[in-house]
């Protein structure tokens, strides 16, 4: 069974006559990475708010592991399932990278580990020391913020990874490492990855490519 | 617990806004602590003294001031003279008595001056039926001195209602000021409200965040304001009081008045010990408490009703 399954999805924002999608069906599975390019505009961040629960469709049901995600408490799924990296990044930014990622797992009671050890392993993961990490958010780079914002959609371990543009403002160093901590997430340990994107790199590691233009959603071959 | 810890670091983090929040915060606090603090006191010294004066039985004949139609009471008097020294003695002897202050020779060599005091106010009525069953004529009247209550407690009753007028303005005011001071704050940290709740954190516990937060400045605050209150209310209360003992001034005063003067009744209050016992401090606590979480529960109401991702899309 998919992990997330979109019905005849449609979606139009509030006070708007224009659609974003009409009529979607898509699914995504346990063990993949997904990629969906498409303009700016198209839709695909607003495909990222649904998956996560952020934002509601006006047609159709999205369905998380059988049941209608906008029936079930939403606060709970993000917290629990899904991992979001936001294009935006959307940090705390008064707080310091190591807070950022210890508070993600509060919030999702992670319990049985010791989280500054967890929260340090995870920004030395995608490459920021021990001395950044004790700085506020305010203090880093933008790729440096932006590897925060991905060590913190990992803090709590989630199931699903939804990550918008996460290699936008990295270098090729890291953007690799990144690349290669999804791929790990992927298919060493079961997780659905699914990434919005531009960068033809990232659609690389991808086990299914979706382009996304004028609301229609169609799948390209993978590696070209 | 982690919403606690947060809310700690929070306060470090943002000491400018927390700061400002703690000044406006003591200011309110200080003026409730001086303005309760005397009128709780004021409450006080008027309850002992109207007990005190409430318990200081005078028994005199009763005579009519020709002309103006007010009974006054003089100490005994040679001409209704009708109970003797010795039958003022017996009366001492009441049950319901603690004390009594019989004396010969008021502002007339001949005259009695009869005190009694009673146990507690409330025994007046028996007191009286034991003495008219002793013997003490009609016309003889067994009462205490609401003149000289008026006279002593007037400076203190006006105190009191001057401190409550000012501590329910303070109050309002207060109110008023920490719902939009909350308003302020909440729409400043609107984009961090939105980053949490987008990572699934419950509104419940955001909002228990910022009260904690406020409640934690209002607690330091509260501390303070106990500190500057004690010592500001009792000056404040001198310069009301000896206001108040300039505008009952010997010129001003009605005809009870210089009488009472002339009968050599205890001046009008122009000082009391301001205190401010474990009651008043817990009222104080109480009412910032209750002033910082309605500022709070307002503010937050309304801004955790905003989706996340509409204050995420706002901001971006």
């Amino acid at each position: 069974m998919a992990m997330l399954a979109l019905q005849n999805v449609s979606y139009r924002y509030e006070g708007s006559t224009k659609t974003i999608f009409n009529d979607v069906n898509l699914q995504f599975e346990a063990g993949k990475i997904y990629t969906i390019v498409g303009k700016s505009g198209a839709g695909k961040s607003t495909l990222l708010y649904l998956l996560s629960g952020l934002d509601v469709a006006t047609g159709g049901r999205i369905e998380y592991e059988g049941e209608n995600l906008a029936a079930i408490n939403r606060n709970h799924f993000r917290a629990q399932k899904a991992g979001i990296i936001f294009q935006s990044l959307n940090l705390l930014t008064n707080a310091t990278a190591l807070d950022n990622i210890i508070l993600s797992m509060n919030i999702s009671g992670v319990t049985g580990v010791d989280k500054k050890v967890r929260a340090l392993e995870l920004l030395q993961k995608v490459g920021i020391s021990p001395e950044k990490a004790s700085r506020k958010v305010l203090k880093l780079s933008g790729g440096e913020q932006q590897r925060v914002g991905i060590a913190r959609a990992l803090a709590h371990d989630p199931v699903l990874i939804l990550a918008d543009e996460p290699t936008g403002n990295l270098d090729k160093e890291n953007e690799a490492r990144v690349l290669k901590i999804f791929a790990t997430l992927a298919h060493d340990e079961g997780k659905c990855v699914i990434i919005v994107t531009h960068a033809k790199k990232v659609t690389a590691v991808a086990d299914e490519i979706w382009s996304l233009e004028k609301g229609v959603f169609r799948q390209l071959p993978v590696g070209k | 617990m982690y919403v606690i810890e947060h809310a700690l670091l929070n306060l470090g983090k943002n000491k400018g806004r927390n700061s400002l929040l703690a000044i406006i915060i003591l200011a309110i606090i200080t003026t409730t602590v001086v303005a309760l603090a005397i009128y709780n006191t004021a409450q006080t010294v008027m309850e002992e003294t109207r007990r005190a004066l409430q318990c200081a039985v005078r028994v005199a004949p009763q005579r009519s001031s020709p002309g103006t139609g007010v009974a006054v009471t003089a100490g005994g008097g040679q001409q209704e003279a009708a109970v003797t020294l010795e039958q003022y003695l017996a009366f001492a002897s009441s049950q319901h008595l603690d004390g009594a202050d019989v004396k010969e020779g008021g502002r007339n060599a001949d005259e009695v001056d009869a005190v009694y005091f009673l146990k507690r106010p409330e025994l007046l009525a028996v007191f009286e039926a034991e003495l008219r069953d002793k013997g003490l004529p009609d016309n003889y009247s067994v009462k205490t001195d609401e003149s000289t209550f008026a006279s002593v407690a007037g400076p203190v009753e006006s105190l009191q209602k001057l401190s409550l007028t000012f501590l329910l303005i303070v109050l309002v005011l207060g109110a008023v000021i920490m719902v939009l001071l909350s308003f302020i704050v909440i729409r400043e940290r609107k984009y961090e409200i939105g980053v949490l709740r987008a990572m699934g954190m419950k509104k419940e516990k955001i909002a228990l965040g910022l009260w904690t937060e406020t409640i934690i400045i209002t607690c330091l605050c509260f501390v303070l304001g106990m500190g500057a209150g004690s010592i500001l209310s009792q000056p404040v209360s001198d310069a009301i009081l000896a206001g108040q003992a300039e505008t009952s001034a010997p010129g001003s005063s009605s005809l009870a008045d210089r009488l009472n003067e002339a009968q050599g009744v205890v001046p009008p209050t122009t000082k009391i010990d301001i205190a401010i016992d474990p009651v008043t401090a817990l009222e104080i606590f109480a009412v910032s408490i209750l002033l910082a979480s309605i500022a709070g529960i307002i503010a937050v109401s309304r801004i955790t009703k905003s989706e996340p991702i509409k204050i995420l899309m706002e901001r971006n």
